[in-house]
């Protein structure tokens, strides 16, 4: 038994413990042991991670039909692993005190949430395991069921419009396997790969477009996108701080797996769109553009607090696909190592944002304001969390945006560059809403009891922000497994040091940037100081153009917050997508219509004759 | 270089910076003051301001984030500057290189936005909406120079930026490679700076000096530090991008007053732009320059 095996055992337990546990109040806190126990599985296994070994291999194999089902770990599995594991266990340990006692006395089911959580890491876990392709269609199947469990707990409505797509998702993944198996005659990795070499442009075209579809539905790639932001908001808190951090990225995994490892990145520039300057490269290049601007700008608009961070979550894995799809070393690393650091923020701003709905009730961005003085530790994780998300040094966010930039200056590719900045701008311009409607501004009279969360949820939102911040000042610790990724798929390996690159014409160092950083700021506070004694006053003591304020008067600022800039771009939002999705359900309801109506009559004759044709037609051509 | 010169020169750069800073926001008001047909402050004023503005008696603060928004502000500048050679002096501008000067400089702008937030005054939220909006204009086609400097030369480092140029004379100079570039950056600079026609943020009239409202004592004069900083960084950058950089300081100083004079005072006859025209603007004439000057670069 290797010890990818009793990962995989420990993970199933993990199940196990969940569903016995149940409602009781030690339940959260014995399943995020195990998943510590998880972690430390993992981390015997770190070697995957620093290049040390290059694969793990489970003793289990399954033969059906005399096609051999296989499962191995390797360092882009480990990377994507820990990263799951870690998430799973920050989220599990959040929700285990004084969060697991509100859902309870709210009429939610701990026993549902545990397991529903334990199923999507042992599921994703299956999926990273996948030693070919059919394995990873089975993983792939796990997560997309377990997702849909954990969803269903916030909304089902909305879980089912997830399911939909997920179906979709698996039906065009099995077209696409299928495919590959008629042209290759086999599913595993390396022979695909060394197949692919040999397929003509129009095969590769169609296999690996289908392949990106389907994955792509998960990581909610444009168009693909109109399920994620509802689902993941309505999902109960500390499970959407996990899905918000991970889930999705289990498409960018399959993604880096068909298009880096089986296809290649050189195989797509090869492959031009008639009439267009542009190859198969671009046009992906430019979908994860698309999915940076589209879904950062309609975060703008947002005042739910979780349904702007969700509409973020899309945004991001933008630049992961971008970085990866330019595929040069600093480009494909910053891509990867997005993957860990929006894991990261993402997660630490979906706790606060979550703990600010425990204690007040609401994520609505009209209704919070001023909870910095009575919530600060949450304030704070979220500020590190902010600055992460918008790419700012010092946080771990700017280290992968800027390798990305990097990478595109050095490509030559001003526009894809121009969108990526502008995805950025955006999202300073979100998130400063953000913290500004929630813990800054005038505290309402109703908050003004509101104490800071619970211990329980506290620690793990510092772990986080610790992470976020240390992980920003050396980078190193995080780009020592990128680059382990980087040699497993086949991608040109990135150089690096701990605190970031040399490079000849411009590298980073971000011990230096962050110290220095750290000092102004050390300088300022004393220039700051050697000010005269300032006194504090209450929030109501400010300018009001001569009025008298009282604690009833609201005077804050906070709907519509940037009126123009929607002057100029509001009418830019047309809900295009939306459109489309209708009208693709209305196409289906009359497709299903007419097919009803033909059945009814019953025409077995006409059926019959049309299969024939049908038939005919395959077997001539 | 030993660690003990190199020590030296990081603090001696913001310090150059605070000064030059001290004399361009003099020069600015100098400036604006004779095309309103006034005499001006004297010499020292902006100092003295300062001084002023650190000794009052009354200290109003809204709580920690105020004063630690205060603190970004500067302090962001005061890091900002070692990423910035001046003649003589490279700091640690090889650790970072132009992308992370460019966002390093967002630093204290989300400084001075979360101080103005723990305010609790809409007048204050108004004025940031609208800075941050007027960032979301001008950036865009700063980036587009940013790009296109950083192709032209072949890197975001900007010692060998300013080497390439001085090795070249003047015809390797920013200005002649990229003037088209170097015109979309110009358009952006007052706004960058937050100057006249670009600062409706501020709109005193109408929203009570947007951010400053809350504003008094050791606060106000954290921003008028910052301000100084401001100016510096980006007439300096402007310098190092366009004008070949300083080959001493006399040349080094008499462009970065240039690089602040002409646009400014150009720009000073206009009327205040609304947000959304400040938009409207950025977003298109500096941008189709940007993006032809981009073209010719790159073709």
């Amino acid at each position: 038994m290797s010890l990818l095996d009793k990962l995989l055992i420990l993970s199933l337990l993990t199940v196990v413990l969940a569903l016995f546990m149940g409602n009781r109040k030690m339940a959260g806190w014995s399943v995020t042991v195990v998943y510590a126990g998880q972690l430390v599985a993992l981390w015997m296994m770190s070697g995957l991670g620093y290049g040390e070994i290059s694969e793990i291999r489970s003793a289990v194999e399954l033969t059906i039909w005399q096609y051999r089902l296989h499962w191995q770990f390797d360092a882009l599995s480990w990377f994507f692993a820990f990263i799951t594991v870690a998430a799973a266990m920050l989220a599990s340990w959040f929700s285990a005190g004084g969060w697991a006692q509100a859902y309870r006395e709210q009429g939610g089911s701990i026993r549902l949430f545990n397991v529903a959580l334990a199923l999507n890491v042992l599921g994703m876990l299956v999926l990273l395991a996948s030693g070919e392709l059919l394995s990873l269609f089975i993983g792939w199947e796990l997560v997309s069921w377990a997702t849909f469990m954990l969803l269903a707990l916030g909304s089902m409505r909305y879980a089912m419009h997830y399911l939909v797509y997920a179906i979709v998702g698996a039906v065009v993944i099995l077209a696409a396997m299928l495919m590959t198996y008629v042209q290759v005659g086999s599913l595993e990795f390396n022979q695909v790969a060394e197949a692919a070499a040999g397929l003509d442009n129009t095969s590769i075209w169609w296999i690996g477009g289908l392949f990106v579809i389907g994955f792509g539905i998960k990581m909610a790639l444009l168009p693909f996108h109109l399920w994620q932001t509802k689902a993941y908001a309505a999902t109960p808190g500390p499970g959407a701080a996990f899905l918000g951090a991970i889930s999705s990225r289990m498409g960018l995994f399959a993604i880096v797996l068909i298009l880096v490892k089986l296809i290649g990145i050189s195989r797509l520039l090869e492959m031009p769109i008639s009439f267009t300057f542009l190859s198969a490269r671009d046009l992906l290049a430019w979908v994860a553009v698309f999915t940076i601007i589209f879904p950062t700008l309609t975060a703008l608009r947002q005042h739910d607090a979780r349904r702007l961070l969700a509409w973020h979550g899309i945004g991001q894995g933008g630049y992961m696909l971008l970085g990866i799809v330019v595929a040069d070393d600093l480009g494909s690393a910053g891509g990867l190592m997005h993957v860990f650091n929006h894991a990261t923020y993402q997660a630490v701003l979906f706790m606060s944002v979550t703990a600010v709905v425990y204690r007040t009730g609401t994520s609505d961005l009209n209704k919070l304001g001023g909870l910095f003085t009575r919530m600060p530790l949450s304030f704070l994780a979220m500020l590190i969390g902010i600055i992460g998300l918008a790419g700012l040094p010092p946080m771990n966010g700017f280290v992968s945006k800027w390798l990305v930039y990097r990478s595109l200056i050095i490509d030559g590719s001003p526009m894809l560059f121009l969108g990526t900045v502008i995805g950025t701008l955006g999202t300073i311009l979100s998130v400063y809403k953000l913290i500004h409607n929630t813990f800054l501004g005038q505290l309402r009279l109703e908050h003004e009891t509101v104490e800071e969360a619970p211990l329980s949820m506290v620690l793990p939102m510092m772990l986080l922000s610790a992470v976020i911040f240390t992980t920003g000042f050396f980078p190193g610790l995080v780009l020592g497994w990128v680059a382990s990724v980087q040699a497993a798929v086949g991608l040109p390996v990135l150089a690096y040091h701990a605190g970031g690159i040399d490079s000849a014409n411009g590298g980073l160092d971000m011990i230096w940037v962050v110290s220095v950083l750290l000092a102004g700021f050390a300088i300022a506070t004393l220039i700051f100081f050697s000010g005269g004694r300032s006194r504090r006053v209450h929030q109501l003591d400010n300018y009001a153009g001569g009025h008298f304020l009282t604690a009833d008067t609201r005077y804050q600022y906070s709907d519509n917050f940037y009126p123009g800039l929607m002057h100029l771009i509001g009418p830019w939002y047309r809900s295009s997508f939306k459109r489309m999705e209708q009208g693709l359900v209305s196409m289906l309801d009359f497709l299903s219509m007419l097919a009803s109506g033909w059945h009814r009559h019953g025409h077995p004759s006409f059926y019959l004759l049309t299969l024939v044709v049908v038939v005919l037609f395959t077997v001539v051509m | 270089m030993s660690l003990q010169h190199l020590l030296t020169e990081l603090v001696l750069m913001p310090i150059i910076a605070f000064v030059v800073g001290l004399f361009l926001v003099l020069m600015m008001r100098k400036l604006g003051a004779r095309i309103q047909r006034r005499v001006g402050p004297p010499l020292l004023q902006p100092l003295y301001d300062i001084l002023k503005l650190y000794g009052k008696q009354t200290q109003i603060s809204h709580g920690l984030i105020h004063e630690i928004g205060i603190v970004m502000a500067v302090g962001g500048y005061i890091a900002a500057e070692t990423f910035l050679p001046v003649p003589g002096m490279n700091g640690i501008a090889d650790k970072g290189g132009l992308v992370t000067l460019a966002y390093i400089m967002m630093v204290p702008s989300l400084g001075l936005a979360m101080g103005v937030g723990q305010c609790a005054n809409p007048n204050g939220s108004i004025g940031i909406s609208r800075a941050l909006t007027a960032m979301f204009a001008y950036d865009i086609p700063f980036i587009l120079v940013i790009f296109g400097v950083a192709y032209q030369y072949g890197t975001t480092s900007l010692t060998d930026v300013i080497a390439i140029q001085q090795q070249q004379g003047m015809a390797g100079w920013g200005v002649v490679q990229m003037p088209l570039l170097f015109i979309a950056g110009l358009i952006a600079l007052p706004a960058m700076m937050g100057k006249h026609p670009f600062e409706i943020y501020v709109a005193p009239a109408e929203i009570a000096t947007g951010p400053m409202v809350e504003m008094g004592g050791k606060f106000l004069g954290g921003l008028f530090i910052m301000q100084c900083f401001q100016y510096y960084t980006i007439s300096v950058l402007f310098v190092t991008l366009f004008l070949g950089g300083g080959e001493n300081w006399l040349t080094f100083l008499i462009k970065v007053f240039a690089v602040a004079a002409i646009p400014l005072s150009i720009a000073y006859v206009f009327p205040r732009y609304r947000t959304e025209d400040v938009l409207r603007m950025m977003w298109k004439w500096p941008v189709i320059l940007g993006l032809l000057g981009l073209a010719l670069v790159m073709g």
